[in-house]
């Protein structure tokens, strides 16, 4: 009993969640859009699934060929029959709505995400922590890029349809002078973020990552390529002596590469979605009569267009993810990661190994979904505007 | 003086008139150009983005050399690059000049291999005495005493300007813009195999914008197809197409693309088709951003007034599509299209830089930019980094011509007139 | 708090001339306008589109764009209580003090001047807090006390609801109370009751000047109707193109014109006492409408077979060669009976017979023959943007319904057309070869009609026609349709909200309400004696000027 549910847990959490979000959407209209959501999040990963799976069916070879041809190495002799027998016991002649309906089966009734050839274990094993360390590298990508962009899109929005001098006629020279000061700095971080932001744009992140190693190179230092130098890479984290922050410090000191080069590229984008998102809602009728009420300065505008900037912004998270890791596997690569992303890669371009690179695709757009999903229910729990637009007032 | 003001007055008068009359009569098109006019940043983009096109385009008349392997200067493999001059401490020469560049012969000295008896204490000596070193195969002498002066139309090797096979046409030249006395002139540096960074650069300018063209027309008909259908059909055809499309916007594009380039590797293809299939696997895949934008501007523009005017005046379905709805988001997919040039040509460059693109020896940007990678340039060969600048330019080009196309084609803009 | 006195003016604009930098060069919207504005009193500011009116009020709130360049030697005296400052040099402190303090202004849009995501009494207890100093929970309950004050219901439960959970009438009383929460000395409010349906507008008006009894403040009040200004102003000044060029006691201005313009004003008014006899007989209908419905499905309410009953049951004949008037506030589904005519939206029951020359007849749930209806019915849009695609001439615009039905003979023969309907319709046929934003408001709808009227229609919808225009371009579209009637006995199912516009050309009218037929008679009697309750108060609610001082004025005029 306990080894049947234990098989089948991943199916038992999936119907509880829906069946206790359909029970609350009775009465509730905000569950009901929650409980619609859930299906179609639901609805969204099935096609995924089978895009994913069917894509994968072009990659060349299959699992029997290269477990045989792994054997033939080890100096037996193969025949055609015996590739056709270990093809029969792998469940490889099955015709593909087969094999993706087993494959679908095995990973909601129990997560399991199905075997990898090359690795010659099962997915989950061979992926163990890396996702993790995929997913964190991406949100601290994502992070770092919020953080630039947000303050200084903001910025940009603020000083577009300023002048560069003071000409109020009504103002004292002195005033005049120090506006013109201020007016002037704010014009030239926006001229200046903005050229970097375009950088940004054009400089894809491979070339980047390439550019910062090539200095190391240059100026005689070790080149800070994958997670940790060789003098900690065996070193546990905990030794007699209590944590070892020295492998910490060379852990930071590694990490910063790829989180900054994946996170340029994301904030040259965020920056102009920022800068847009304000300029837009800073030009509508509510804030000049903020403005008429007697609100201005920082309070005006953290209450006004930046409040309702936010939403929007933060409707984009799970694409900005996608955005993200999009990038990361051709800079795990020239970094020299060990990452999902790099595996990723490997299974890809190198090994053909389907399912790992279908498993890891999938895991990506699972995220991804579930952002949307949590950014939909949470906007409208909490955007008066979004409520309206999806229940309807 | 009085007259002559007035005279002023009138013509000034007259001038404005015919300026407006120009102002009203100017259709879609031409409002958005007149707008475009007024972007600085946008027309030195668009200047520097049209002189890298043409150059591109007629890559053989501006290049001194043939950058294939038939033009390898085999003498000054690994060559730094020749700088041109005007004045020296020789004089100054109306006519710009380069030195004569002779490529160090390494002196591998097998006669004292030979005396060493041929041993393995004899090769380690000369392995380590930094003849075989890749710094050392960069040594060059400049002779600045044999000048080389600069020739303009030269006659080189034979290209063709302009060739259609089916129609029989190729008309052939040999003339190219710079040539130089005597040899080759290599004004960024030579490859490995001796190849013109310079020449190669420009070849591959064309030929990555040419597949971003062929993998833009590819994702335009997808996108028009999903939109289109998904815009004007509505209901289940709607909902079906656009949970599809829902659901390839959230698998990373790059990780398809990289599949579809591994199975493309296991065909047999010449290198024109490999690139052209390359082509449409990018274009046909990224339907799904451009494919929902058309359908949201099909939907909102459906329920235009004017739409309905045109219905109510007894126009059929189709006319009502074809005059009134696609010339409607014809701009808007110009704009767009050349907004997204810049990601195009990165998916190529991406996709070649992993080796699953075009490859050696095909010149596209993307090949060149993979070399970037290898310690080797990177430590002993600066100038092979050309074609990423080449590159960074030529995207920074679309992206500020494109920004200020997206600027002067915003409805919003002629709303407010 | 120092009383003031009276011969200083609470506001008073010297020598305002404002620029706007445009991609054309400069533009001057305010020419050298001089206005005072004394304490408890009501100024109307009256003028159309482009005036300047609004950026004279938005200067005194130091509220004009980031374009707008403001020329010496302007000044903008406030008189603060103690002593009169110059609005246009405040920074700071003084500038906030003067914005939500000493004076307030009320939007046109209520929907699009409070924040969407911030509820609405927060907006309020925050202007409180900052002009008078009391903590949030004080606030609060002056918030609340001013709701129950505007006559909003339910004050504790919307005060802390957002915008758009509230009707269009809710909206602009909290923007009002959200206007006098500092108690201000001085309230701009800006075309405050356009937006709104008649009715709605007449309790709006009758609030405003109650609390300008009890608060004692002075009004800036902003309009383009001359009728509001009637009923509400003391003093009147006309702007036109940035000038004013009447200016003076309410009843001076409004019964002794003086300018030209101000005339043209005055006339665009319903003269009710001068309305047309209805003919002996009523002509035999062109189009008969029987038990006609609509439904609408619900979009997006989650549930299936909602759906909402936009027009239930009406019949009715349209007399052939009048102008009948459709009238109803917002909601009452008038637009959805003139598309459904033309067949341009669903019927869910009933049919429409038209008796033209080959009668024909719409049916519920049947397939629609567009070409039949467009060869003899025709329609007239509201948004005469809109209505033109921007991406063809004039010319193809106009001859779009020849060409479309394939009527068209030779290019000559289409161009001759399009040419001679431009004319009937008042355009330059030079300007043929333009595209529509060369074209005003008022010359696209010109168009707009040359395009309904190529095919020689009989029967012609327009759908709030008018309704985006200037009065003084209102009475030239009116002026044009009624020449149209008279030349070629066109019929013209006319729709609008506005009972003056009605009143001017009509001759037969329809009242409807919540997708029901209230009403219909013709326009003399529905505006002399209306049968019904809702029609007395909707025509009691137009803002009309004294009728009989009218009639002496337009004889004098005679006379004169």
């Amino acid at each position: 009993m306990i080894n049947f549910f234990s098989e089948t847990w991943l199916l038992w959490l999936l119907l509880l969640t829906g069946g206790s979000l359909f029970w609350a959407s009775r009465n509730s209209q905000y569950f009901h859009y929650v409980f619609n959501r859930f299906l179609m999040a639901l609805v969204a990963l099935l096609s995924v699934s089978i895009i994913v799976f069917s894509l994968m069916e072009v990659l060349p070879g299959d699992c029997a060929e290269k477990w045989i041809a792994y054997k033939s190495t080890q100096g037996e002799m193969i025949t055609q029959a015996d590739i056709d027998a270990e093809r029969a016991r792998m469940g490889l002649d099955q015709p593909l709505p087969v094999r993706w309906g087993e494959w679908v089966t095995g990973l909601t009734l129990k997560g399991d995400l199905g075997f990898s050839c090359s690795k010659r274990q099962s997915v989950n094993l061979a992926l163990g922590d890396r996702f993790w360390l995929s997913f964190m590298f991406c949100i601290a990508g994502l992070v770092l890029a919020y953080v630039i962009a947000v303050p200084f899109g903001i910025l940009s929005a603020y000083v577009l349809n300023k002048p560069w001098v003071d000409h109020n006629p009504q103002h004292g020279s002195l005033k005049r002078l120090l506006n013109t000061l201020g007016l002037g700095l704010a014009k030239i971080s926006d001229v200046m973020l903005r050229i970097v932001s375009y950088l940004g744009l054009a400089l894809p992140n491979f070339l980047l990552a390439l550019t910062i190693i090539l200095l190391y190179v240059f100026a005689g230092e070790p080149t800070p390529t994958g997670l940790f130098s060789d003098e900690w890479r065996s070193e546990p984290w905990f030794n007699e002596s209590g944590f070892q922050w020295g492998k910490l410090n060379d852990f930071l000191g590694h990490i910063w590469l790829p989180i900054f080069v994946i996170g340029w590229a994301a904030t040259a984008l965020q920056l102009q979605t920022v800068r847009a998102l304000v300029v837009d809602e800073s030009s509508k009728l509510y804030v000049d009569a903020a403005r008429a009420r007697g609100v201005d300065g920082l309070s005006l505008w953290a209450k006004y267009p930046v409040r309702h900037s936010i939403s929007p912004l933060f409707n984009s998270v799970g694409f900005d993810f996608q955005r993200v890791f999009n990038d990361l596997p051709i800079v795990a690569l020239v970094i020299g990661l060990t990452d999902a992303a790099a595996l990723l890669i490997e299974a890809l371009a190198m090994t053909n190994d389907q399912e790992l690179a279908a498993a890891i695709l999938f895991l990506v757009a699972l995220v991804v979904i579930s952002m949307n999903f949590i950014t939909d229910i949470v906007l409208a729990a909490v955007d008066p505007r979004v409520r309206k637009s999806v229940m309807g007032g | 003086m009085l007259s002559i003001s007035s005279i002023f007055r009138g013509r000034a008068a007259r001038q404005t008139a015919s300026q407006d009359d120009a102002y009203y009569t100017a259709g879609q098109f031409a409002l958005i150009k007149a707008r475009f006019m007024k972007k600085t940043a946008g027309l030195v983009a668009g200047f520097v983005l049209l002189l890298m096109l043409l150059m591109g385009l007629f890559a053989p008349f501006f290049s001194p050399v043939d950058p294939g392997i038939d033009g390898a200067d085999e003498s000054y493999r690994r060559g730094a690059p020749q700088a041109v001059y005007f004045w020296d401490q020789n004089g100054f020469s109306w006519r710009p000049f380069t030195y004569t560049y002779v490529k160090d012969q390494p002196k591998t000295d097998f006669a004292a291999l030979l005396q060493g008896g041929g041993g393995l204490a004899a090769l380690d000596k000369l392995t380590s005495s930094g003849a075989l070193n890749a710094s050392s195969q960069n040594k060059y002498t400049v002779h600045e005493d044999q000048r080389r002066y600069l020739q303009f139309f030269v006659r080189g090797w034979e290209y063709s300007i302009l060739s259609i096979d089916t129609l029989g046409i190729d008309i052939r030249w040999d003339r190219h813009l710079v040539g130089v006395e005597q040899g080759m002139i290599h004004l960024m540096g030579t490859d490995e195999d001796g190849k013109d960074v310079f020449s190669r650069t420009l070849h591959a300018i064309w030929v990555t914008i040419s597949i971003a063209i062929v993998a833009l027309i590819v994702k335009l008909f997808s996108s028009l197809l999903v939109g289109g259908v998904s815009g004007y059909f509505g209901g289940r055809v709607d909902a079906v197409l656009m949970s599809i499309t829902e659901a390839v916007r959230v698998i990373p594009p790059i990780p398809i693309y990289l599949a579809c380039a591994v199975a493309l590797a296991q065909i047999d293809l010449t290198p024109t088709q490999r690139y052209f299939a390359i082509a449409v696997v990018i274009g046909a895949l990224d339907f799904a951003t451009l494919g929902r934008r058309l359908r949201t501007h099909i939907l909102v523009e459906r329920t235009q007034d004017y739409v309905l005017a045109a219905q109510l005046s007894g126009a059929s379905h189709m006319r009502v599509i074809w005059r009134h709805l696609v010339p409607s988001f014809g701009s808007y997919i110009i704009v767009d299209t050349l907004i997204n040039f810049p990601y195009v040509i990165l998916a190529e460059t991406s996709l070649s830089f992993l080796g699953l693109g075009l490859t050696e020896p095909v010149n596209s940007l993307g090949v060149l930019l993979q070399k970037a990678q290898d310690p080797d340039i990177q430590q002993n060969m600066v100038w092979q980094f050309f074609p990423v600048a080449v590159f960074v330019a030529l995207v920074m080009a679309f992206v500020f011509v494109g920004d200020a196309l997206r600027d002067a084609a915003d409805p919003y803009s002629e709303r407010n007139k | 708090m120092m009383a003031l006195n009276p011969m200083t003016p609470l506001l008073d604009i010297q020598d305002l001339t404002i620029d706007f930098r445009t991609d054309e060069g400069l533009v001057r919207a305010v020419n050298n306008v001089n206005l005072k504005l004394h304490a408890g009193e009501v100024m109307g500011l009256v003028g159309e589109s482009g005036s300047g009116k609004s950026a004279t009020a938005k200067a005194i709130m130091r509220l004009h764009p980031g374009n707008a360049l403001i020329r010496q030697p302007s000044r903008i005296q406030l008189h603060n209580g103690k002593q009169p400052v110059n609005v246009l040099g405040l920074s700071g402190r003084n500038l906030r003090m003067v914005r939500g303090g000493l004076v307030s202004m009320i939007f046109q849009e209520p929907m699009a001047s409070f924040a969407p995501a911030i509820p609405i009494g927060e907006q309020i207890v925050e202007t409180i807090c900052i002009h008078l100093g009391h903590d949030r929970k004080e606030a609060r309950r002056i918030g609340i006390e001013l709701f129950e004050r505007v006559g909003i219901p339910l004050p504790e439960k919307r005060f802390d609801q957002y915008v758009f959970e509230l009707s269009g009438g809710m909206r602009q009383r909290a923007m009002i109370a959200t206007a006098l929460a500092t108690r201000p000395k001085l309230l701009i409010a800006d075309e405050p009751t356009t937006a709104l349906d008649v009715t709605i507008q007449a309790q709006v008006l009758e609030l405003m000047m109650e609390l300008r009894e009890q608060m004692g403040m002075s009004i800036l009040f902003i309009t383009h109707d001359l009728g509001v200004i009637g009923k509400v102003a003391d003093n009147v000044s006309v702007m036109r193109q940035g000038k004013v060029v009447e200016a003076g006691a309410a009843d001076r201005v409004l019964y002794q014109p003086q300018h030209s313009y101000t005339r043209r004003l005055l006339d665009a008014l319903p003269h009710i006492h001068s309305l047309p006899q209805p003919p002996a007989q009523t002509p035999a209908p062109i189009v008969s409408i029987d038990n006609l419905s609509i439904d609408y499905q619900l979009a997006g309410s989650g549930r299936k077979g909602e759906s909402f009953s936009a027009v239930r049951d009406i019949s009715l004949d349209l007399p052939q060669g009048q102008i009948i008037g459709l009238v109803g506030e917002s909601g009452s589904g008038k637009t959805s009976l003139g598309k459904a005519i033309l067949g341009a939206t669903p019927m869910s029951q009933g049919q429409v017979r038209f008796h033209t020359e080959a009668p024909f007849t719409l049916k519920a749930g049947a397939k629609i023959k567009r070409r039949q209806v467009a060869s003899v019915a025709q329609m007239v849009f509201q948004d005469p943007y809109s209505s033109l695609n921007p991406r063809l001439t004039v010319r193809d615009i106009i001859a779009e319904p020849l060409e479309a039905m394939g009527l068209t003979g030779s290019r000559q023969e289409t161009d001759a057309r399009v040419i001679e309907v431009a004319k009937r319709c008042h355009l330059n046929v030079d300007h043929l070869r333009r595209f529509p934003h060369a074209f005003s408001g008022g010359q696209r709808q010109r168009i707009s009609i040359a395009r309904a009227l190529i095919c020689n229609p009989q029967f012609l919808v327009a759908d709030e026609s008018v309704a985006a225009l200037d009065v003084s371009i209102q009475a030239e579209i009116l002026g044009l349709l009624k020449e149209l009637k008279r030349e070629y006995g066109l019929t013209i199912l006319f729709i609008s909200h506005d009972l003056s516009v009605i009143a001017n050309l009509c001759d037969h009218v329809v009242v409807m309400k919540h997708g029901e037929l209230v009403e219909q008679g013709s326009v003399r009697k529905i505006f002399t004696a209306p049968e019904q309750a809702y029609t007395r108060r909707l025509i009691s609610a137009i803002p009309l000027l004294d009728q009989a001082r009218l009639d002496a004025q337009v004889k004098q005029q005679v006379r004169a």
